[in-house]
């Protein structure tokens, strides 16, 4: 714990707490606009092109769910290792969606935080603003569940 | 308990608990998604543009222009045999309303494998194609559609047309010069692309369709020598 401790200016389990909940409420806020919106959710979902069109709806149904799960989780602090843990395998995947979409040139909505289609005319928001953002979801992750992970593994007092 | 086993343990838990809950209210939500049928609508090629059944049955004029030249409907003349004869859209089969119950069953097989079938007659009022489409949805076939007007439509736009087919040489309406597509007179658009796709792929749908022509008609299918070639193509038929 010698390195966790020079790392955060709070306790562990504090830092545990707080990233967790920090995480949790970016989770809630993801999935709010995912749930009320399926529809336009599978529209964006398809739009990155890497699912079989079998596979878009039944992933746009349950990945909101998904993270209001996760959200749940890391806040009340029941499964939160494999919370935590999945979160940071999540948004790995969305990173590397962005990246693959970018990469091959396809001009996608993100869908990250909203399924809220761009305005016709509107500026677009860059993709490397998305990749940017989701560089960062991601490192916040990483860092929760490692610090979940190393208080998980402390043994009790 | 050990990290690693509890890690996988608690989240194949989450994406299992996740996924019931999921699906459980996806069924019961009044706007849930369809799950087994999306492949149909999310994969593949894209949806046709030309619209599907309107309220009325009516199809517009460019969708009808735009299946004839895919190849993608057949053609039906309300009208009577000797209006047939005098012009009608190239490809179409002669069905007057009247010989419906007797003709019916000799050209169904040639409705099959179709996107629409177009019933059409002449003039903005004409009861004959509608009372065709009728004729046809109480026989079962489902893709039917209406072209009203849809023979001075197909003329005015210079659309591909031909004459005879069915009747015997000696009464065969005489046939003017069959236009080149490139000297079709560029009166409209749908014309004009008519024309271009016509001269550009000459063996393309609507030129098979013209092969066909002798077996469109029961009358032609019995009449199998005279009949032959008789259907003549021509742009500006007078009828």
């Amino acid at each position: 714990m010698h390195g966790l401790r020079q790392l955060m200016p709070l306790p562990p389990r504090a830092a545990d707490f707080v990233l967790r909940f920090a995480l949790a409420l970016v989770l809630f806020y993801a999935s709010a606009d995912k749930l009320l919106h399926p529809q336009d959710f599978a529209a964006i979902v398809k739009g990155y092109h890497v699912l079989p069109g079998s596979l878009v709806n039944p992933v746009a149904v349950w990945l909101p769910w998904l993270e209001l799960l996760l959200g749940l989780c890391l806040v009340s602090g029941y499964w939160c290792e494999g919370a935590a843990t999945l979160t940071a395998g999540l948004f790995a995947v969305f990173w590397l969606l962005l990246i693959v979409s970018w990469a091959r040139g396809i001009d996608v909505t993100c869908g990250c935080f909203s399924t809220k289609p761009a305005e016709p005319g509107a500026e677009t928001t860059p993709m490397l603003f998305y990749i940017g953002r989701d560089a960062v979801l991601l490192g916040l992750a990483l860092f929760t569940a490692w610090v979940r992970l190393r208080v998980a593994g402390e043994p009790e007092a | 308990m050990r990290l690693v086993p509890r890690i996988i343990g608690q989240s194949l838990g989450i994406v299992a608990l996740s996924a019931l809950f999921a699906f459980a209210v996806n069924a019961v939500r009044p706007d849930g998604l369809p799950l087994a049928q999306a492949a149909k609508t999310s994969s593949g090629a894209a949806p046709s543009a030309v619209p599907p059944a309107q309220a009325s049955g009516e199809i517009a004029l460019k969708d009808a222009a735009l299946l004839f030249l895919s190849g993608r409907a057949v053609f039906l003349d309300a009208r009577s045999q000797y209006e047939f004869e005098l012009g009608h859209i190239q490809g179409a089969l002669s069905l007057p309303t009247r010989n419906f119950a007797s003709d019916f069953q000799d050209l169904k097989p040639l409705l099959s494998g179709k996107d629409a079938v177009i019933a059409y007659c002449d003039g903005e009022s004409c009861p004959l194609s509608q009372a065709l489409a009728k004729h046809l949805r109480d026989a079962g076939i489902t893709n039917v559609y209406v072209l009203k007007n849809g023979w001075s439509l197909w003329q005015a736009e210079k659309l591909p047309v031909a004459q005879g087919q069915a009747a015997p040489a000696s009464k065969a309406a005489p046939a003017p010069k069959p236009a080149p597509a490139a000297k079709v007179a560029p009166a409209s658009k749908v014309a004009a692309q008519v024309a271009a796709k016509a001269a550009l792929a000459p063996a393309k749908p609507p030129a098979p369709q013209m092969s066909k022509a002798p077996k469109m008609s029961k009358d032609d299918a019995k009449a199998k020598g005279p009949a032959k070639g008789q259907e003549k193509l021509c742009t500006d038929c007078d009828n």
